[in-house]
């Protein structure tokens, strides 16, 4: 699991980190917000010989490049499809025709270096990000060309540089920017005839509609990091604070603003502007992982009252007991303020719940991120 | 000493206060709670009425600890019962402070490497590698010890598990009178037997080979 | 990854197709409803101690539904260990868990093959965290110890094949399943664990007899319903009242969260009464 990559602290360090951060407010060891993300820079189409593609690069160094190749491909049709050829063949013809597409339409990999790319951490995030492509059906349906063809989209995700810390949100910021400036050539034929395409590029059309003033009117989804520690909740956790967390989950959330909303808000004012927008943002939740958190596998403190290198423990007794009963493990003690002790068993319920609210809710923090994609320059 | 008829536990189930009892293996504290960990049967052992000072200390301890709290263990039944079951046994690591015994496996300079067989009184199914390193060998003229004159391949050693070393090996020591070597063969084959703390001898060929022997029981 | 090792038929085969009888019409409609209350999760048969070799190990199979065609989950886990760390490993205080999940290649209507497959692995990882949380990891230092999960025999309809996704909800049934029957070869193993972790599987779905709201289901099976908004996949521990993984995958609204929440709460149901069933196990186990 690339969130179990062996993070070198202390139990010490641990105990400190998770103290600080359970904190109200909670003290980041880099001083941003609970709910502040890292500061990046994201350029778009950066690669010419691809349909879209995108590059992040996190303050820390930590950079991803997506590219999105698309391939036209015959639509292997269903078998109980073949099997109705009667009289109402147009009718399950028009049924067809708003089908949905399948998910073996897109493929979807992650590299990062350092880990085999069939290692099951890299199998989980790309099942993570194409989990929430896929969730509602729509981004495959964008892909259909006519009732025999469609486009087979290969996502490739590439981390740069080895992860310094659970590298998910780079990867699907990165994601969500590539497929924004996704073009796919503009379809000249009609009907369900072998498809051709117009040669210039400047025509084709982005797989994600844009209005005339270039406003995206639907966006890709985008999958969050979501950390508890204590009482609070913390967003986009580096490395270290993962490493304290008593619970992670990764939330993928959609938008899909309606059309209209957004077209309506062109050229008005910005007061308006702003209302159109809290309405016309409708975010969709569309799944939700638990990471599990690389605090299950820090080394634990040991307290004072049973630290034998401290004069406290029964060193003369203790030895002798524990040669009886060869099975007694290092003794069970209660919780010591300050020494650290990793998580056993999971969260409440009520605990996950106040993550995914915490992100969802109306101005939370699945808003911002979304506010701050549209500030991204598509070109 | 188990005073309460034994209950079956399975893990998770409540098994007291933590301030009633002592948690033994096979139990865990949550929320000063003692719960069960394993699945198996509870025993409830009395703490042993200490009988006076049996021995003078020669250490400055602390004052007894409130150790005198019954301990609560689960303990997993061997499955004697059923024929398909031939007595399965849980598995039972190496711990600092026991006592194991275990074959020398090969010798260098600096070390023995050696593999873990048995562990208190249980045999143990999986293979732990250990490494009784030259300073661990024996308590006194440490710098004076040869690893080859102290134990050979093959030989069956009784030592002490010192630490839990890197991610390889157990660290063990020998350095007690009752710890060391407890069986060899000679060069030639022969099964021999201790004459002095630091000498086997070939019962046929009557020629003596150096180990750290063990002091007998 | 191509599998080298074996001769494996063409790829991209099809499944034989199913001629209609007597010419009847192509019924378009699920022909299977939902009998349980929606609260009723399927009866379960769980047994441990059935593989002597290893050190735990369970059985559990879920009922097969009355209709034809329909089979149950069966599964089969396999504990070994605690074992020494190979020796290229690092060190570590705790004990290392893998967990493998493989489907048979005879267990789903599409064969697989022999490598695990990207949503194996998925599972897998997803089982991991699940029992992570379950078990006291520092009891054993320096050890590992497989979790290996055979799907005998998978949760699918032989007659229908269209229901879109079909194989993600397949999976979440198939990760509740596995989450049981490990946890209950664990403690069978003898592994130390803060509780008997279940797994339990919750869905929002819309069926087309009754055209009213979407309802939540407990243990769904996905050929009986329309169409499923939503599913969730929870691990739960009863008596710490504790989740250790959450999976959920659909598409519902931001702003109704409460839904969102039920549909957890209705998971975590469906894991209690899992878990009364692995509960009642074990107690065979022991007696």
């Amino acid at each position: 699991m690339a969130s179990q990559q062996h993070v070198l602290l202390s139990p010490a360090e641990l105990a400190y980190l998770h103290d600080s951060l359970s904190l109200t407010p909670p003290l980041r060891p880099d001083g941003r917000s609970p709910t502040q993300y890292r500061p990046l820079s994201a350029e778009t189409g950066i690669l010419p010989g691809t349909n879209g593609s995108a590059r992040i690069c996190f303050a820390d160094g930590t950079e991803a490049i997506v590219g999105v190749k698309a391939e036209v491909e015959k639509t292997r049709r269903k078998w109980d499809d073949d099997t109705i050829y009667d009289e109402n063949k147009e009718e399950t013809r028009e049924e067809a025709e708003g089908a949905e597409g399948s998910s073996d339409w897109v493929e979807l990999t992650v590299e990062i270096p350092g880990f085999r790319d069939d290692d099951s951490s890299t199998v989980f995030l790309a099942a993570m990000l194409s989990e929430a492509l896929l969730a509602d059906g729509g981004f495959v349906r964008r892909l259909v060309i006519n009732r025999r063809f469609h486009w087979k989209v290969y996502l490739d995700i590439l981390l740069i540089s080895p992860p310094l810390s659970y590298p998910l949100p780079l990867l699907s910021l990165t994601t969500h920017l590539a497929l924004l400036s996704t073009r796919l050539p503009r379809l000249k034929s009609e009907g369900d005839e072998d498809p051709f395409f117009d040669d210039d590029w400047a025509a084709a059309p982005y797989l994600y509609p844009r209005s005339s003033n270039k406003k995206v009117l639907a966006r890709p989804p985008v999958t969050l990091l979501v950390m508890a520690v204590g009482n609070n909740i913390i967003f986009d956790p580096a490395k270290e604070e993962l490493a304290v967390a008593d619970v992670a989950l990764a939330v993928s959330v959609g938008d899909v603003s309606s059309s209209s909303s957004s077209s309506s808000s062109e050229g008005e004012e910005d007061v308006d502007m702003t209302a159109e927008e809290q309405e016309g943002r409708k975010l969709r939740l569309l799944s939700i992982r638990t990471v599990d958190p690389p605090s299950r596998l820090t080394p634990p403190g040991v307290p004072n009252a049973t630290n034998s290198a401290y004069g406290h423990a029964q060193v003369g007794e203790g030895g002798k007991t524990k040669q009886q009963m060869p099975e007694a493990r290092a003794a069970e003690s209660e919780a010591v303020e300050g020494v650290w002790k990793p998580p056993r068993g999971g969260a409440k319920a009520l605990v996950m719940a106040a993550l995914v609210q915490k992100t969802l809710q109306r101005g939370g923090v699945a808003d911002e991120v979304f506010d701050a994609l549209e500030g991204v320059d598509l070109g | 000493m188990t005073t309460s008829a034994p209950t079956l536990a399975i893990p998770g189930q409540l098994l007291g206060h933590a301030s009633k009892y002592q948690p033994g293996p096979g139990t865990h504290i949550h929320e000063s709670n003692l719960y069960a960990s394993l699945l198996g049967t509870i025993h409830v052992t009395q703490p042993a009425k200490a009988p006076g000072p049996v021995k003078r200390l020669t250490k400055i301890t602390p004052a007894p600890a409130p150790a005198e709290l019954p301990t609560i263990s689960v303990t997993v039944p061997t499955r004697s019962a059923g024929a398909e079951h031939q007595q399965k046994k849980r598995e039972v690591l190496p711990e600092v402070g026991n006592v194991v015994l275990c074959r020398v496996i090969r010798i260098t300079p600096r070390q023995a490497v050696v593999a873990i067989l048995v562990c208190g009184d249980t045999v143990l199914d999986a293979e732990w590698q250990g490494l009784i390193r030259v300073q661990d060998v024996r308590a006194t003229e440490k710098d004076r010890v040869k690893i080859y004159e102290s134990f050979r391949p093959g030989d069956i050693v009784r030592a002490e598990v010192i630490s839990l070393g890197d991610q390889a090996n157990y660290y063990l020591s020998t350095a007690r009178n009752e710890l060391g070597v407890i069986l060899a063969t000679s060069e030639a084959g022969n099964a021999m037997h201790p004459v002095n703390w630091k000498e086997y001898r070939d019962p046929e060929t009557g020629l003596l080979e150096l180990r750290k022997v063990a002091k007998p029981y | 990854m191509a599998d080298r090792r074996r001769i494996n038929g063409p790829a991209g085969a099809t499944i034989p197709p199913v001629f209609d009888e007597d010419g009847k019409q192509y019924e378009h409609k699920v022909a299977k409803i939902r009998d349980r209350a929606p609260t009723a999760i399927r009866k379960m048969f769980l047994k441990t101690g059935v593989t002597p070799s290893a050190s735990g190990s369970a059985y559990l199979e879920y009922e097969s539904s009355a209709k034809s065609g329909v089979s149950g989950l069966k599964l089969s886990c396999t504990v070994h260990g605690p074992r020494s760390l190979p020796r290229s490993s690092p060190f570590s205080p705790h004990i290392v868990l893998s967990t493998h999940v493989k489907y048979a290649p005879f267990a789903t209507k599409q064969r697989r093959g022999y490598l695990r497959d990207p949503s194996e692995r998925d599972l897998g990882t997803h089982l991991e965290t699940a029992l992570r949380g379950a078990i006291i990891a520092d009891r054993w230092p320096k050890s590992g110890v497989d979790i290996i999960i055979s799907i005998i025999e998978g949760d699918q309809d032989r007659e229908t094949s269209k229901f879109q996704g079909d194989e993600t909800w397949d999976m979440m049934n198939a990760l509740s399943g596995c989450i049981t029957v490990a946890s209950a070869a664990l403690a069978d193993a003898g592994i130390d664990c803060v509780d008997t972790v279940a797994g339990g599987v919750a869905a929002l779905v819309q069926d087309t007899s009754d055209d009213s709201t979407p309802r939540i289901v407990l243990d769904p099976i996905p050929s009986e319903h329309e169409k499923i908004l939503g599913a969730c996949c929870v691990a739960y521990l009863p008596i710490r009242d504790e989740v250790t993984n959450l999976w959920f995958k659909g598409d519902l609204p931001a702003s109704d969260i409460d839904l969102y929440t039920k549909l957890v709460e209705s998971g975590i149901q469906a894991s209690r009464n899992g878990n009364r069933v692995l509960v009642e196990c074990l107690g065979e186990t022991v007696a």
